[in-house]
């Protein structure tokens, strides 16, 4: 909301460069909005995601095997 | 270039053996495939930068599968804090560490976490038979410390290019080519928007089966010339210099490395007056015992380590 304001208040620049300039600032907050949750997405799903796919393989270790160190 | 072809020939007639292998002519359409760019110290470093520690490490690696293997993996010990000072700070630490490793011919995930949060992820994925896909990452919970970066690979009959993306606009390409069976060339570019840096290297490789020699230049300001000289089956000596000419620093260091059946010893000594020693040691089948130790004369820095591995 603050870049709309602050874009209203150059207005007189031409309402073109105006809308180019603030589609190019959502695309930069939208992508950098999506590199956070994937930074969060994998920060806790890297290490499941490798476990599933290992436990989903043909010799299918248990969860005995899984939890136990030895 | 068509001046320049040679042919090898056909069969062996029987007169060949008495020719020296040196009078085969080269064939520049057949030239082996290159050691990847990041790789082109690569002997050099395994003999001369072992990965020395302080402390005691125990590492547990339990394969649950022929491609899937978790691994514990406890450390205690200093660990170096950065600092302005000429003092280092040592802080005792403690951390435990699982890992979860998935390896197939064609995808490789590694992943490990720290008991702070910490997670170091690595996947290797190759796309068809020549392009293939890495990504590695260091996550943490902290805001702005975290790393990630993808390279693109192609890898074609004599010449490897490569082409990395990371965070921070983080751009980089590399290129390397097979110049004759022993030579390769090589050079990289690479832009870093968050700091406003860009830089351009050249390497140069020469191997035969005795010695591998290695010349890098880049425009940061650094030279790195390597020597690795295969002794014995057993044995390999290898020596290192390293200059920045924009600050003026140089670095030159000499080492060994014993390969034997039952261990692998490997020594370095350095002209900063450090001297540096790593041993592992077979002690039965998947238990290896690691002692570590790297002495500073200069900076009074003396560090000792030891630790067992477990598993494959």
């Amino acid at each position: 909301m603050a870049t709309r304001v602050a874009l209203k208040a150059n207005g007189k620049k031409g309402s073109k460069t105006s809308e180019e300039r603030s589609t190019v600032k959502c695309l930069k907050e939208w992508s950098t909005w999506m590199m956070k949750k994937a930074k969060v997405i994998t920060h806790y799903g890297f290490i499941p995601l490798v476990i599933i796919i290992g436990v989903n393989l043909k010799r299918k270790p248990t969860l005995s095997q899984l939890l136990t160190p030895f | 270039m068509a001046s320049h072809v040679g042919l090898v020939p056909p069969t062996p007639a029987p007169y060949k053996d008495n020719e020296p292998k040196a009078a085969e002519k080269i064939d520049y359409l057949n030239l082996p495939c290159p050691i990847p760019y990041e790789e082109i110290h690569r002997e050099a470093l395994m003999s001369l930068k072992p990965e020395l520690f302080e402390g005691m490490r125990f590492d547990f690696t339990k394969g649950l599968n022929q491609k899937f293997s978790l691994s514990h993996s406890v450390f205690m010990g200093p660990m170096e804090v950065p600092s302005q000072a000429t003092e280092t700070i040592k802080i005792p630490t403690a951390h435990y560490e699982f890992g979860a490793n998935f390896l197939d011919p064609k995808l490789m995930l590694f992943g490990r976490i720290l008991t702070d949060g910490r997670l170091n992820a690595r996947m290797k994925c190759d796309l068809t038979d020549n392009l293939s896909l890495k990504a590695n990452a260091q996550l943490t919970n902290e805001p702005h410390m975290s790393h990630g970066m993808v390279n693109f690979d192609y890898k074609g009959k004599d010449f490897r290019t490569q082409f990395q993306l990371g965070n921070g606009a983080l751009f980089g390409a590399s290129y390397i080519q097979s110049v004759t069976p022993h030579l390769s060339l090589g050079s990289e570019v690479f832009w870093a928007g968050q700091h406003r840096k860009s830089g351009i290297g050249l390497a140069a490789r020469y191997n035969n089966d005795k010695m591998v020699a290695t010349g890098q230049v880049a425009s940061t300001g650094m030279v790195a010339l390597s020597y690795v000289q295969k002794v014995s089956e057993k044995v390999s000596l290898a020596s290192d210099f390293m200059y920045n000419y924009m600050s003026r620093d140089v670095t030159a260091s000499f080492g060994y490395d014993y390969i034997l059946r039952q261990c692998r010893l490997r020594g370095k000594i350095d002209s900063n007056g450090c001297t540096a020693a790593f041993l592992e040691e077979r002690l039965n089948m998947g238990l290896n015992f690691i002692l570590s130790a790297e002495i500073d004369h200069w900076k009074k820095d003396y560090k000792f380590g030891f630790g067992l591995t477990v598993g494959e």
